[in-house]
């Protein structure tokens, strides 16, 4: 059995250095309702509920389930949540509605990282005997990469510095974005990569409603059909890995279909600049491809939320007419480790 | 609006895990300075070595695939790290490093105590520089430092010890500023003027104590503050014998009696210990009120009021 499903709506927060006047739930609250209001359904309407958080960002423990709070979850509804970004909560209510058992899904993601130091805190998620006790934060190890790039020729220092400028200049349309216009590539934090090439640190929140077949065409004028979605993960040992390329995505984007015509548009979840050189390279994008309209993950990285925000910055472009076929990707875990690959159309206008 | 309320908040734990055939060798032979690797099938020599391949997800483990390789090696790439953080292996400013040892065909992260920057490229030779004190664990091996000898000739050791490390005691701490939000700010704000103050939603008008910022029911935000108790009733209870390890908690005497109090306007129940009376004399439907220590910022516990008892049908909705 196969079942077109499609993203039919998407909306966001503004994402801000600190938010420390709201606590999670304060936070995604108007989000979800922004996403229900779009289609003018309510909680009692949605077939399953899906999120992605981590506790640890803002040292809460069971937040995910505080966050609730904000759906209406009584009577009792169908609910998961998964410790990682939201995209990988859109992935599981894809496969929950292919199966039949719900005809729409709300998805939902927020990252809290001003309470913490999220530089130290990710260094939680890599191998617990031989890696985290050493701390290597997040800059450090994608400076490793970068330097891998810069040593195999693949880029340099103001390479990179454009593609962070690019980035913050397309975030000047993006109202929600936390960092647009003019940043300067700045000093090193982690030498190669200096303060221009990491993402902001803030916090935000985001949410999608998935709806297959007929209900999505009641829902949305456009529906953004998800054609193909797919995820890899690569080793974690940072030495085994080859850092200068990425398999998983283009394995991911092949059993997606990416490549089996040209997008027009990526979404492309590269928290730091070099890291979009390889993802450039893994999913065969060329010049004519518009990455990253909305910024990307330079211009605003609610972790947790940020691949999320990458297929719904996708499907609203379809929404709204500015994308036939797009792609839209999203990263877990150091270096690229772990990516996830979706193709989303609009049906011919 | 009140100010925002915050906090600082440590979480730390002392992570005890236990380890696989392969790194126990490897952690054990870090103690004896011996790097060990382990092969592969098809030939390559991992380190740090792993349990299964990461490839072809073959066990490779302690079926004599373990090999030693040199405590020298070639820089793979590198990052300059010029303002250490806490945990980091060097507290003076270093190069995080990929090295490859000589005799393996992957790459090890660690620190490189180099003196800056223009001291430091990829394929540069670098040596282990073992830690004075070794317990068995990855900092063992105290960092890289540069290094213009040839490859150092592997002892060839087998990885059989006589006293191998089986786990590792990791500490891990995170530090963060804890803010509640909005409406738990209120909540704690009118706390400190010992006032109780819930939230009631717009839509069912249940009366949220201590209020969290949205109705779990309705999934819409609570706004209009409604000042409940301070009486209330008890609605269940339960009789605690053991005593808290807490150090909060010393003091208390078992047993004692935890119970679920409806403050009189609220539209659920809070908990509270309940003083004042024996504990084998509390029952559903006490009305209680709250006391208060010098300085306390939230009630001490709740005593009986003197009332007659609520009836059940006043409460029943709240147990």
């Amino acid at each position: 059995m196969t079942r077109e499903i499609a993203v039919v709506a998407f909306a966001q927060t503004d994402h801000r250095r600190t938010t420390d006047e709201l606590s999670e739930v304060e936070m995604l609250l108007p989000v979800l309702h922004e996403v229900l209001d779009r289609t003018g359904l309510r909680t009692s309407d949605i077939g399953f509920t899906c999120s992605g958080s981590s506790d640890y960002l803002a040292g809460r423990a069971f937040s995910f389930t505080m966050a609730l709070d904000g759906v209406g979850a009584w009577p009792p509804i169908s609910e998961s949540h998964v410790e990682m970004d939201g995209a990988w909560a859109l992935y599981e209510a894809w496969t929950k509605l292919l199966t039949g058992d719900a005809d729409t899904a709300l998805v939902y993601a927020y990252g809290k990282s001003s309470p913490g130091s999220v530089r130290d805190v990710l260094t939680r998620q890599l191998d617990p005997y031989y890696v985290a006790p050493l701390w290597p934060d997040s800059v450090a190890l994608a400076a490793l990469q970068a330097q891998a790039l810069i040593d195999a020729g693949e880029t340099d220092e103001p390479a990179l510095a454009a593609i962070g400028a690019r980035s913050r200049t397309d975030a000047a349309a993006n109202t929600h974005a936390q960092l647009s216009g003019p940043v300067p590539h700045g000093d090193y934090v982690v030498r190669p990569l200096r303060t221009g090439d990491c993402p902001p640190i803030g916090d935000g929140a985001a949410a999608v409603i998935l709806a297959a077949g007929d209900r999505a065409r009641e829902l949305c004028a456009r529906p953004a059909w998800i054609r193909g979605i797919d995820h890899r993960i690569e080793a974690h040992g940072l030495g085994v890995r080859d850092l200068t390329d990425s398999p998983s995505t283009r394995l991911a984007a092949e059993k997606a279909g990416a490549f089996r015509r040209a997008v027009d548009t990526a979404e492309l979840h590269a928290p730091f600049t070099a890291q979009e050189v390889v993802l450039r390279k893994a999913l065969r994008l060329g010049d004519d491809v518009c990455v990253n309209p909305s910024g990307g993950a330079l211009a605003a990285n609610p972790v947790m939320a940020a691949g999320l925000l990458r297929i719904g910055e996708a499907a609203a472009r379809i929404h709204r007419g500015a994308s036939d076929r797009a792609l839209a990707h999203a990263t877990s875990g150091p270096c690229l480790q772990q990516n996830l690959v979706a193709v989303l159309e609009g049906d011919p206008r | 609006m009140p100010a925002v309320l915050k906090a600082p908040l440590v979480v730390e734990f002392p992570f005890t895990r236990s380890l696989g055939p392969v790194q126990s060798a490897f952690l054990t032979g870090l103690r004896e300075r011996v790097v060990l690797g382990v092969r592969t099938r098809d030939g390559r020599t991992l380190v740090p070595p792993v349990e299964y391949d990461p490839v072809t997800a073959e066990e490779i483990g302690d079926r004599g695939g373990l090999v030693e390789v040199a405590p020298t090696g070639t820089v793979t790439t590198w990052a300059w790290n010029p303002e250490p953080r806490r945990g980091q292996p060097l507290r003076t400013p270093f190069a995080w490093v990929l090295v490859r040892l000589d005799g393996a065909d992957t790459a090890l992260l660690h620190a490189l105590d180099a003196p800056g920057p223009e001291a430091v490229h990829t394929g540069m030779r670098v040596r282990v520089r073992w830690a004075e004190e070794r317990t068995g664990a990855i900092t063992d091996l105290a960092c890289f430092e540069p290094y213009d000898g040839d490859p150092a000739e592997p002892a060839g050791h087998t990885g059989e010890f006589a006293d191998p490390v089986t786990g590792i005691v990791a500490p891990a701490r995170l530090d963060y500023v804890y803010s509640p939000g909005r409406a738990q700010s209120a909540y704690i704000h009118a706390l400190s003027g010992r006032r109780t103050v819930g939230e009631r939603c717009p839509s069912c008008h249940k009366v949220y104590v201590p209020p969290r910022g949205a109705c779990p029911t309705c999934g819409i935000a609570t706004s209009e503050q409604v000042e409940v108790g301070p009486r209330g009733t008890v609605t269940t209870y339960c009789i605690v014998n053991i005593k808290a390890a807490h150090t909060a908690n010393l003091d208390i005497e078992v047993p004692y009696v935890y119970a679920h109090i409806a403050l009189d306007g609220a539209g659920l129940a809070l908990h509270g210990r309940i003083g004042g009376i024996p504990y084998d004399q509390v029952r559903m439907g006490l009305r209680v009120e709250p006391v208060w220590t010098e300085g306390g910022r939230y009630p001490d516990h709740y005593r009986p009021t003197g009332e007659p008892d609520a009836e059940y049908d006043t409460y029943k909705e709240l147990l």
